[in-house]
């Protein structure tokens, strides 16, 4: 009976020794992430029957467990998944953010500049000054565009490692879970016991991993996890773990996409597909904010290069030549998808800045047909032949021929702010004038006066013979000298009246008389025989039309379809990003307040809590002092019993 | 419900560092006097501001549009006042050279006297602003306008007028052509001084030579009247467009007022406002510390011993 009383002395001091080690490795991992506190699990051992009932035989440890819920911790997983997908973004478009809103390096201000240069020069046509003003702030608007460029880039070049290091990342999760679901195996399979601590590092990989990628966690019949990433695609199955691969775009060498391989064989894997943690961000920031600021900035770039260019061919410089371009446009970007089985070559040009939008373009040959997909909004569009002209794009097939399937990426605009650059380095070659002047020929006996003259583009190819002098009949209220071989256009109030080449054209008081790219307006009551000069512009340095005309682009909308000013169209990108950023800084606050109540509620079931220990120290410091106490007393009356003997 | 120890410090530290992001924020407010510091603290006031900023922008430009202008106009007014006082003085001279009185010789001296009135003219006419450009020229602002010809004076300029842009849609002529001052109204003023300079030169020996001054200097009289009207109607035009300058300043004055005050309720921070939440945010933060700190020196360890 002593024995016995021995034994269950020794159960009591074994299992307040296991009580007392578990609380001690609570408070010691109270502050380990991912650490769940664990419990001794007691019970009492058989007892015996003595035949005048049963005797109790002391107690046993059934099993220390974990304090885990599956359920909360996969709460904790989701809420961190989207938590880290939106800080991901966030944190990328930040930093556009503050870039466009930026006065030094915001495009406002050098817009603005630029044509604060231009009414300068207006107001000094001649002054050196005024133009090398306007060049220096071309020239700074041009470095402008290129820093704009320059930090889109480097943002780029940071997502496509940033995906990189999110890949490699991932791969070693993968790779340690697929370890630790070995280790967890064969650590069960000898004892049949959880082995706690290699449960908790486990999912402490999972909650890892899920910070990269939105993952989902299938538990198998013995334990092991099967890890899915990416619409189903197997990461970790049991022991094994497959890799993801940061490959080149197919269509876009300068881009790094995700890769999936497995036994061997890569797939490319959408951008879709990859949702929830870092790399899920990078890749939305990437599709829905990167290229949309880079593709909104180029459109700026190219629309007002264009326009520009436009209005100052139809200048003429200090020297009486015509303008020339005055900034360098960028062109379309055609890549072929590395995958195409044809030879064919499409190219793309600007044909109209103006209806420019700021999307890529996906053109496959399908069936016989080109389908061009607008990429911003996925209306697509079907031809059957090229070339075709499509948003200011013309498109057109270079050479060679496409196979079905063959795809082709157009971005019209993207390279718009990085070829921005200065065409004029002299000042001289500003062209500020306009071409022709008028004026009446001296000796007219009547009112009329003539309009100083405007030119249009027809004027860079009609070759008009200047001067032209027009004189005008009283008696058949005409005018006759229009040059040999050019039609005559009469417009009074929007309806216009043309005169074939060589026939006198009738008189209107105020009419707008056009004729090879010229176009003028006679006020008043000519007298018979009044004459009417249109000269070229020689030696008008003092003239400063075509400056004004330059000046005023600042506020026509050019842009968008004639919508939107340069500094409109750069607002709206600004109010665009801004709100992005705003509405990334509330969701993300939200998934943060999402977190920390998974993780709390998680942390009330699992974590350690101080106290708690505190009192179990106590209780199992005397649960082994009693038991010290029961081995005592048996000793003693084993004691007593031997003392009889004496 | 139970709550880990290590929850406590994460959510204490997690407040105060939100407590303290959020003072920062204004504290940056406060020093910056700026309420939206990046777009997307308001995305709608951003775009709008940066709207605001090229009005403003563009309407400062108009105003040293203007200013130039204005500068342009002040020296073709000098040269129309001084034109318009040569022309009266020869008038003088010419009505003073019909007295019947004078003699051949005298008549010779009040030739002389127009004669210099016609270079002072001509100087005139050939007039340079402040940057060396020919004020009468036209677009040929670098060729030199008038060149004396023995019957007068020959133009080279042309009739292209200097506009600017005074009002986001509206330009104002700042030039005068040379043939518009000098030969408006049909009447070349150097012809017309050359001309009575030469019948005054011309010897009275003959009742028919007598009669042909009289005729020449009724002559010169009239087209000197029409042209010194042509340099008033000139001169008034300038002024009236000096006027429109001052009306269009002032209103770009007001203009600009508005645009100001628009971005600053676009932008601006309400101090009032800004300070006090500085305060309760801070009132905040130290309750958070404070109570954070008493709630983590709680601890059972404390009493075991």
């Amino acid at each position: 009976m002593a024995s016995n009383i021995l034994s269950i002395g020794k159960s009591a001091l074994a299992a307040a020794q296991a009580g007392l080690a578990t609380t001690g490795h609570n408070i010691a991992n109270a502050s380990t992430p991912g650490y769940s506190r664990q419990v001794v699990v007691q019970s009492a051992v058989q007892p015996q029957d003595f035949g005048y009932g049963f005797v109790g035989q002391g107690t046993q440890i059934s099993a220390v467990k974990r304090v885990y819920s599956d359920f909360l911790s996969r709460q904790v997983v989701a809420a961190q998944s989207s938590k880290s997908e939106l800080d991901s973004y966030y944190a990328q478009i930040r930093q556009i953010n503050n870039l466009l809103a930026d006065p030094s390096t915001g495009l406002a201000p050098a817009v603005q500049e630029f044509f604060n240069g231009l009414h300068d020069l207006a107001s000094n046509p001649s002054s050196i000054a005024s133009r090398q003003v306007v060049l220096a702030a071309g020239e700074a608007l041009a470095d402008r565009f290129q820093l704009l460029a320059g930090r889109i880039d480097e943002t780029h070049r940071g997502v496509n490692s940033a995906i990189t290091s999110s890949i490699h990342a991932i791969n070693s999760y993968a790779q340690q879970i697929a370890q630790v679901n070995r280790a967890i195996e064969q650590a069960a399979g000898s004892q049949g016991n959880p082995p706690n601590d290699l449960l908790d590092q486990r999912d402490r990989l999972v909650s890892d991993l899920s910070k990269e990628i939105k993952v989902t966690v299938i538990k198998q019949d013995g334990g092991a996890y099967n890890v899915i990433v990416a619409n189903g695609l197997p990461l970790v199955v049991g022991g094994q773990s497959s890799a993801l691969e940061a490959g080149v775009s197919p269509s876009d060498p300068t881009r790094v996409e995700t890769h999936y391989v497995s036994n061997g064989v890569t797939t490319a894997l959408g951008d879709q597909s990859l949702v929830g943690g870092r790399l899920g961000g990078l890749v939305e920031f990437r599709a829905n904010t990167l290229d949309t600021v880079q593709n909104s900035i180029g459109r700026i770039a190219i629309g007002l290069a264009s326009s520009f260019n436009s209005q100052h061919r139809l200048g003429q410089d200090i020297d009486g030549n015509l303008g020339s371009d005055f900034f360098t446009v960028g062109t379309p970007l055609v890549s072929a998808s590395s995958a195409n089985a044809g030879n064919a070559n499409i190219s793309a040009a600007i044909a109209d800045a103006t209806m420019l939008t700021a999307s890529d373009y996906k053109l496959v040959h399908e069936g016989g047909n080109y389908v061009l997909t607008r990429l911003e909004d996925g209306v697509t569009q079907t031809f059957a032949s090229l070339p075709q002209t499509v948003d200011g794009v013309a498109l057109s097939l270079s050479s060679g021929a496409p196979a079905n399937g063959d795809q082709f990426l157009i971005r019209p605009v993207a390279t718009g702010a990085s070829s921005f650059a200065l065409a004029v380095q002299d000042t001289a070659r500003i062209a500020g004038a306009s071409p022709i002047r008028s004026g009446p020929v001296p000796g007219n006996t009547g009112t009329a006066k003539i309009s100083p003259g405007v030119v249009d583009a027809a004027y860079l190819v009609a070759g008009t013979p200047l001067p032209v002098v027009v004189s005008y009949d009283a008696g058949s209220n005409t005018l006759t000298g229009f040059p040999a071989g050019m039609p005559v256009t009469v417009s009074v109030a929007g309806a216009s009246t043309t005169f074939p080449a060589g026939t006198p054209v009738s008189y209107t008081d105020g009419a707008e008389i056009a004729f090879g790219g010229i176009g003028v307006q006679i006020t008043g009551i000519p007298g018979n025989g009044d004459r009417f000069a249109i000269s070229a512009n020689q030696a008008a340095v003092g003239d400063n039309r075509n400056a004004l005309l330059l000046a005023n682009l600042q506020s026509a909308n050019t842009l968008a379809r004639g919508t939107a000013t340069y500094e409109g169209a750069f607002a709206q990108l600004v109010s665009l990003v801004g709100s992005k950023t705003r509405e990334l800084g509330v969701t993300s606050a939200g998934a943060g307040t999402m977190l920390s109540e998974a993780v709390e509620a998680q942390q009330a079931e699992s974590g350690v809590n101080l106290d708690e220990e505190a009192t179990n120290l106590l209780r199992y410091q005397q649960a082994y002092q009693a038991a010290g106490k029961v081995i005592q007393i048996a000793n003693e009356v084993f004691e007593s019993l031997l003392q009889l003997n004496k | 419900m139970r709550i880990s120890t290590s929850s406590l410090y994460d959510s204490g530290v997690a407040r105060i560092t939100d407590l303290q992001s959020s003072l920062a924020r204004i504290q940056q407010q406060l020093a910056t006097g700026q309420r939206v510091l990046t777009p997307a603290d308001d995305p709608a006031a951003a775009a709008q501001a940066l709207d605001v900023k090229q009005s403003l922008a563009l309407n400062h430009q108009l105003a040293s549009n203007r200013a130039s202008g204005r500068a342009v106009l002040n020296q073709v007014e000098g040269a129309l006042s001084s034109a318009s006082d040569i022309v009266e003085n020869a008038k003088a001279l010419v009505v003073r050279a019909g007295n019947a009185s004078l003699d051949d010789q005298q008549r010779g001296f009040i030739a002389i006297e127009l004669r210099g009135a016609l270079d002072d003219l001509l100087a005139l006419a050939n007039a340079k602003d402040g940057a060396g450009n020919y004020l009468f020229a036209g677009y040929q602002t670098g060729t030199q306008p008038y060149v004396r010809t023995a019957t007068g004076a020959l133009y080279n300029g042309d009739d292209g007028e200097r506009m600017i842009q005074v009002q986001p849609a509206q330009q104002l002529a700042v030039s005068a052509t040379g043939r518009a001052v000098f030969e408006g109204g049909g009447q070349d003023m150097f012809r017309t001084l050359s001309d009575v300079i030469s019948v005054l030169e011309t010897p009275v020996g003959s009742p028919a030579a007598s009669a042909a001054l009289t005729a020449g200097l009724a002559n010169a009289n009239g087209k000197l009247d029409k042209a010194l009207d042509n340099v008033l109607t000139v001169r008034a035009s300038v002024g009236s467009r000096l006027k429109q300058l001052d009306a269009l300043d002032s209103a770009g004055g007001a203009l600009a007022e508005q645009y100001r005050e628009t971005l600053g309720v676009l932008q601006d921070v309400d101090y009032a406002e800004a300070i006090s939440e500085l305060s309760k945010q801070q009132l905040t933060l130290e309750a958070a510390q404070q109570s954070f700190l008493r709630l983590t020196s709680l601890s059972l360890f404390n009493y075991l011993s």
